[in-house]
């Protein structure tokens, strides 16, 4: 996408997104916002539409940065969706609707984290024992939370191969003061007898309250199942996915074979293939509840945190769908 | 290899016992063959302690390996033949025949495999998507059966943690000429709609047809069961674990190093709150195995128990080593 007469700062952060030198799905998010806020502060025109139409151009640039970071074009979104609805009678109103967009997003996303810990904790009861997978800081944070009122003291963290990610949320909770018992994935159903309630994050959240997350996410959920122990995500609303309503898939990701083994593996062994899916799809029926921020709802009420938090009507996916559709054929 | 002396074969037992608890010595088979041939050994080199060197081996080997029925039953097995011989003939004929009766009991156990790999071959169909688990010389063997058929077929597998012998197995299996995936276990269920079979081993068999295998297994007959793929065990029936009938449990070995999981120079920096905990074996409840693979035929496993009567009558007869070696005693001088 062309960044012609998109400003300098807007693109820096873009860039820094695509680049991934900024990661994880809140941060990604704040980013996007404040490069709206950025783009709206460096406009100088004075032409109403024109600014509309310049703000537009820069919400999809900066959407492109990342295509399949949901939290990227929901952030967009937030701002984009108080601006399309709001009536200013000026750009200087205009440029005001989008700071103040951005701002109250970068807030809001900011306290979500320990709001999703402070909900997520009245969830956990005394003495439970709980499991969790991968890094999340909004499963880290419902743990503290819970640990700081005095009613857990012990987390099963699983190492979450090939990353390892177990290794920094043993590293934040034992830091918290919490006990950790650190464990291999395969030993996750063995251990399960032993835990009360599962809490993990995700990474994007389908319409129907399916999860996507860290690879073996969907295995922890159904030994869980299988054990009767719940399952709670804890994840910010920036996380649901506005393109599954129109019956998107999400892509997994497939990663660097040397994430599993080294390449001096690789060239002794050339004709075996290695398979690094990033993530898994758990199905909504085995999790509990999905903690946010603005409440804990049950997965396959998704939909409704799409609709009214991030104002978006399958109507509105829908043509913006088909307005991108019609760029492309237009330029070829 | 040379000739060993007495204070060599004794010193060995600590180190093979080390072997067995590290899980070095990996597979349920190979402990077993790996302390009968220690006995061999301190049978020729060392044969005026050799009652001695039996009491003070076999207890340290089950000890180091409390989950490996394979092992229990083969020293059983040599056992009873020791003794049989050692009363009828005297202890030294007894001590002179013991490289002849382990290769015997070795061999039997090789045929058995052999048997087991056979009718196993016969549950592959072409074309199909294999999912296995650790490494097993029986199920590499079933799968070699299955190729000389002329059948075509891929194998996923799991790099099985905390051990990883799993990427070995991948290099085994991909030089048969097999179509082979290596996946992380948290990846089971993730392929598991993909494929058509689960075949593992077991370390041992319970009475109840419950199955001991590397930790992990039990993860995957769970998700086969979801996708309705149906879950297969090879194992001979040495590896049936008779004193369950009598309720002993089989324990379960979990080692507790940090190195296991992460890099050494991580794991050296572990904060005390942080504990390791890494199972080398889980139990798959029967009810989430569709056949259990004998020698003598595939099995449900709640058949399991018909298995034992047709051995060794109902109730199992049976001597525990520890009876068994309390006879040996009598051979200390």
């Amino acid at each position: 996408m062309s960044a012609e007469g998109i400003p300098e700062k807007t693109v820096r952060i873009r860039e820094d997104i695509r680049k991934m030198i900024i990661r994880g799905a809140g941060k990604i998010a704040r980013a996007g916002a404040q490069a709206l806020a950025e783009a709206a502060k460096e406009y100088t025109g004075d032409n109403l539409k024109d600014f509309l139409n310049y703000m537009e151009r820069v919400a999809q640039y900066v959407t492109s940065a990342r295509p399949t970071a949901v939290s990227l074009p929901n952030a967009v979104s937030y701002v984009m969706i108080r601006l399309r609805r709001s009536t200013p009678a000026s750009v200087e109103e205009a440029k005001e609707v989008v700071i103040n967009a951005a701002e109250s997003f970068i807030t809001y996303s900011k306290e979500a984290v320990d709001r999703i810990g402070k909900l997520g904790a009245k969830r956990i009861e005394n003495g439970d024992v709980l499991m969790t997978h991968c890094h999340s800081t909004a499963a880290v944070s419902v743990m503290v939370h819970a640990f700081n009122q005095g009613k857990i003291s012990k987390v099963y963290v699983k190492e979450t191969r090939p990353k390892l990610q177990g290794l920094i949320t043993a590293k934040a909770l034992s830091d918290a003061g919490l006990d950790v018992v650190l464990i291999p994935d395969s030993s996750v159903r063995y251990f399960m007898k032993r835990v009360n309630k599962v809490v993990v994050g995700a990474d994007t959240i389908a319409a129907n309250g399916a999860v996507i997350n860290k690879i073996g996410t969907s295995l922890v959920a159904l030994a869980a199942k299988e054990a009767r122990v719940r399952v709670y995500v804890a994840a910010e609303t920036y996380k649901f996915s506005p393109r599954t309503v129109i019956g998107e898939l999400v892509p997994i990701e497939e990663r660097d074979p040397r994430e599993i083994v080294n390449e001096e593996w690789i060239k002794r062994n050339p004709q075996v293939r290695i398979y690094n899916p990033v993530f898994d799809v758990t199905p909504p029926e085995y999790i509990d509840a999905i903690i946010t921020e603005k409440g804990i709802i049950p997965p396959q009420a998704a939909i409704l945190i799409l609709m009214e938090d991030y104002g978006m009507s399958i109507q509105e996916i829908m043509t913006k769908d088909i307005e991108e559709l019609q760029d492309d054929e237009l330029r070829e | 290899m040379g000739m060993k002396n007495c204070d060599e074969v004794f010193s060995n037992i600590s180190v093979t016992s080390h072997a067995l608890r590290q899980g070095k010595i990996l597979g349920s088979t190979e402990a077993g063959f790996a302390v009968l041939k220690d006995i061999e050994e301190a049978s020729k080199s060392c044969p005026e302690k050799f009652p001695r060197f039996l009491l003070e081996a076999v207890p340290s080997y089950l000890k180091a390996r409390p989950t490996s029925v394979v092992m229990k039953n083969l020293l059983r097995e040599y056992l009873d033949v020791f003794l049989r011989v050692a009363s009828r003939e005297g202890l030294k004929d007894a001590i002179a025949q013991t490289p002849q009766h382990v290769e015997s009991i070795i061999e039997n156990v090789e045929n058995i495999k052999d048997a087991v790999a056979t009718l196993g071959s016969k549950r592959i169909n072409d074309g199909d998507i294999i999912l296995t688990h650790s490494y097993s010389s029986t199920i590499i063997k079933l799968l070699q059966k299955a190729l000389d058929r002329g059948l075509k077929f891929s194998v996923i597998i799991t790099e099985s943690r905390p051990i990883g012998e799993g990427k070995y197995a991948a290099e085994v299996i991909s030089r048969l000429g097999v179509d082979t995936t290596l996946i992380v276990d948290s990846a089971v269920r993730f392929v598991m709609k993909r494929v058509n079979r689960v075949f593992v081993s077991a370390d041992a068999v319970a009475a109840n047809g419950a199955v001991i295998n590397k930790a992990g297994t039990s993860a995957i007959a769970l998700a086969a069961k979801e996708a309705r793929v149906r879950t297969y065990v090879t194992a001979g029936t040495y590896r049936i674990g008779l004193e369950t009938v009598f309720g002993e449990l089989i324990e379960g070995v979990v080692l507790s190093d940090a190195s296991l999981i992460m890099p050494e120079d991580k794991a050296k920096e572990l904060s005390g709150r942080i504990l390791v905990k890494a199972p080398l074996f889980d139990v798959t409840p029967p009810e989430y195995i569709d056949a259990i693979i004998t020698e003598k035929g595939v099995l449900a496993p709640q058949a399991i128990p018909l298995i034992i009567k047709e051995i060794y009558g109902w109730p199992p007869r049976l001597r525990p080593p520890e009876e068994l070696l309390e006879e040996v005693r009598k051979y200390v001088s």
